[in-house]
């Protein structure tokens, strides 16, 4: 097995982010087992995982607001133990909860924290109108936040964690309790960012993931319990396959015929689920003909992250 | 000057509340102008009081008809005998009666001469009205001790109009009202740090180079601002009920200030050791309210019993009240007040340190 050292010695300059054996216990409770992760530069990231699978306490500890319990991690070089700092001056954090001061306006908040990180006025004016516009905050830049509605919060948020420009961007459950409309502006509005920023993303929606993300570590339990891109996860999958069939007149000799001749067969409401490793398509659509079934449509099922995530862990990913 | 950017970010998000400045505000001055309207004008009480001059010396009878005759709300009338004082006293047409002690000509004679000497006034009084009884002796007390601490020699004879003895109702009360005022600057220190604790603003400004120190900074440069405000708009409202500012109005205005910043430093550390602002609030009034009766805010502490004192002077508001009283009835100065101005600089430097020792220790993970 490599040592602690061994493994720290291997930082990369091409990494963004790195952990080495991150391990965060909040007494008996194991947060976070022991993870190894490795993100590249310019890369986004996405960390998906049920709630309290530990994806939070981790960009906590990554964000340098939780010490690890053990092991440690860098961004972009820096230790989070020994240089906590100099992350600060390059991070950007969106956190899960909508954090904004009510009581002032958006170009306020934008205000403070720009100037925290000592940007000068004139490019922070620069900066706020350009985020502000593309979030579609402008006409309402001068108003009290309080009075604005849950998706505007949201995005304020999120602009919040850019104002400084940050060489890494953390993004904790982005659109968590957003409708559709709001959160397909905000993954629109990620994509634009995904060039030249290092962007590490939590969420619990798989069609987050699947739009948005380069790499998926997906977590459970602490763990990072699978690996790689949307479509290397997915063929994991592919071992199995499975047809699904709408058609009239399903006979129970036909369903005895399928079983028979495949692995599974599940048979509801007019809909016959096929799996098996090899499907002949053509042998199972003569099969239907010659027992007298009225087939209209027939499609192969393409895995989903979901089943991924119930493949691996047995669970199912609550959204 | 990152705190710099955190103190005017927190004073917008008070000033803007609207909620949280009507409390803060609007809370004391409703008392200021409750008891304004009690004790300010015609409608002040009139009490009865009786005196028995057994001294029979220019400085007794100085005592009776420049110090207690002058009193708004006192009819003063004397007596030879006690016999027929306390038969008044029991037919109610006396509220209470003094005996003067022969002595008393010399004890105020000394203490004019800056030798220390105990003034001993015999009072008897219906202890059944209690309200009235306590006001009594809070006056007499205080009417006492402005006539013993004068600091003209013996020519006070030629000019007795130098002795303070015009002493209303609000007077007294007032400098209590102030300092009660300052006290809920207790909850609100902590309501405001603990809500951007338990909101998540301080994890969110964690995660930016902002320092533990700058926080502490912005936090209590913006609420001593809020002190400094509150302190000028409670002194201005007194002083339209009818308050008289003898003594120096700015060394009245740094004990206030004194208090201002303990009441921050007992609730940054109240802040400290709360999660919520549910837990908060609570444990902030437990601490304000048995605190700002027993300093004396609303009514006098000697009738208090000596444990309860004892108690009170372990706080820094029994002090200020003693001291800004003195000030600003009386017209003394710092020397005479030092004691309670150092009790004051303590407390608020001790307290302090031990709220940013916890707020900082409760921002770590």
């Amino acid at each position: 097995m490599t040592s602690y050292s061994a493994k720290r010695a291997k930082a990369s300059d091409d990494f963004a982010i790195q952990t080495f054996n991150l391990t965060r216990t909040f007494n008996s409770l194991v947060a976070v087992d022991g993870i190894d992760l490795n993100i590249k530069k310019g890369e986004l990231f996405a960390l998906l995982g049920p709630n309290g699978a530990g994806k939070t306490t981790t960009i906590n500890m990554l964000c340098c607001l939780l010490k690890p319990t053990s092991g440690t991690a860098q961004v972009m070089g820096y230790d989070i133990l020994k240089q906590p700092f100099k992350i600060k001056e390059i991070i950007g954090v969106s956190p899960q909860e909508t954090v904004i001061s009510e009581h002032l306006n958006p170009q306020e908040n934008l205000n403070l924290i720009g100037k925290i990180h000592g940007i000068n006025a004139r490019e922070l004016k620069i900066r706020s109108r350009q985020l502000l516009e593309t979030m579609g905050l402008s006409d309402r830049a001068k108003e009290q936040v309080r009075k604005f509605s849950g998706g505007m919060k949201r995005r304020l948020n999120i602009v919040m964690a850019l104002i400084h420009n940050p060489k890494v961007l953390f993004l904790d459950e982005p659109t968590l309790g957003l409708d559709p409309q709001a959160r397909r502006a905000i993954w629109d509005y990620i994509i634009q960012l995904k060039r030249g920023k290092t962007i590490l993303l939590t969420t619990h929606y798989m069609d987050e993931v699947d739009f948005l993300a380069d790499r998926i570590g997906i977590m459970d339990e602490g763990k990072i319990v699978a690996l790689g891109t949307s479509t290397e996860l997915k063929a994991s999958m592919l071992e199995k396959h499975t047809l699904i069939i709408h058609a009239q007149n399903l006979t129970q000799r036909l369903i005895e015929e399928m079983r028979s001749r495949y692995a599974e067969v599940e048979v509801t409401n007019g809909t016959m689920e096929i799996s098996d490793k090899k499907l002949d398509f053509e042998e199972i659509v003569n099969l239907l003909h010659a027992f007298g079934a009225i087939v209209r449509s027939a499609s192969i099922k393409e895995p989903t992250l979901e089943d991924v995530f119930l493949h691996i862990t047995g669970k199912e990913l609550r959204e | 000057m990152r705190f710099w950017e955190l103190c005017t970010r927190n004073l917008k998000e008070t000033y803007r509340d609207p909620l949280a400045l009507g409390f803060l505000l609007g809370f004391p001055l409703v008392f200021m102008l409750l008891f304004g309207a009690i004790f300010s004008g015609d409608n002040v009480a009139h009490y009865p009081i009786g005196v028995i001059d057994d001294d029979n010396t220019p400085r007794s009878q100085a005592f009776i008809n420049e110090a207690l005759a002058k009193v708004p709300m006192f009819e003063v009338s004397t007596y030879d005998d006690t016999t027929t004082a306390l038969k008044d006293l029991k037919f109610g047409d006396l509220k209470a009666y003094i005996v003067i002690p022969s002595g008393f000509g010399q004890q105020v004679s000394q203490n004019w001469q800056g030798e220390e000497a105990d003034i001993f006034l015999q009072m008897t009084y219906d202890e059944s009205d209690v309200m009235v009884s306590e006001q009594l002796i809070s006056i007499i007390n205080a009417v006492t001790r402005s006539f013993a601490r004068i600091e003209i020699p013996i020519t006070i004879n030629a000019n007795p109009i130098h002795i303070e003895t015009e002493i209303t109702e609000i007077d007294f009360i007032a400098p209590g009202i102030i300092i009660f005022g300052l006290l809920i600057m207790i909850p609100t220190s902590a309501r405001i740090m603990v809500s951007d604790k338990e909101r998540g603003f301080l994890s969110r400004l964690l995660t930016t180079p902002t320092r533990p120190l700058d926080f502490i900074s912005g936090y209590s440069l913006c609420l001593a601002f809020i002190a400094i405000a509150q302190i000028i708009i409670f002194i201005a409202a007194a002083w339209v009920f009818g308050m008289d500012i003898v003594g120096s109005l700015g060394l009245a205005f740094l004990i206030f200030l004194l208090v201002g910043l303990s009441s921050i430093g007992i609730g940054m550390v109240v802040a400290s050791l709360s999660k919520s602002e549910n837990q908060a609030e609570p444990l902030c009034w437990i601490f304000a309210m048995p605190l700002a009766m027993l300093s004396g805010c609303w009514f006098s502490i000697e009738m208090l019993p000596s444990y309860l004192r004892n108690v009170a002077y372990a706080f820094p508001f029994a002090h200020a009240i003693d001291a800004s009283r003195a000030i600003l009835i009386r017209g003394v100065g710092l020397e005479a007040v030092s004691n309670n101005f150092l009790f004051l600089v303590g407390w608020a430097v001790v307290i302090f340190a031990i709220g940013i020792i916890l707020f900082r220790r409760s921002m770590r993970s």
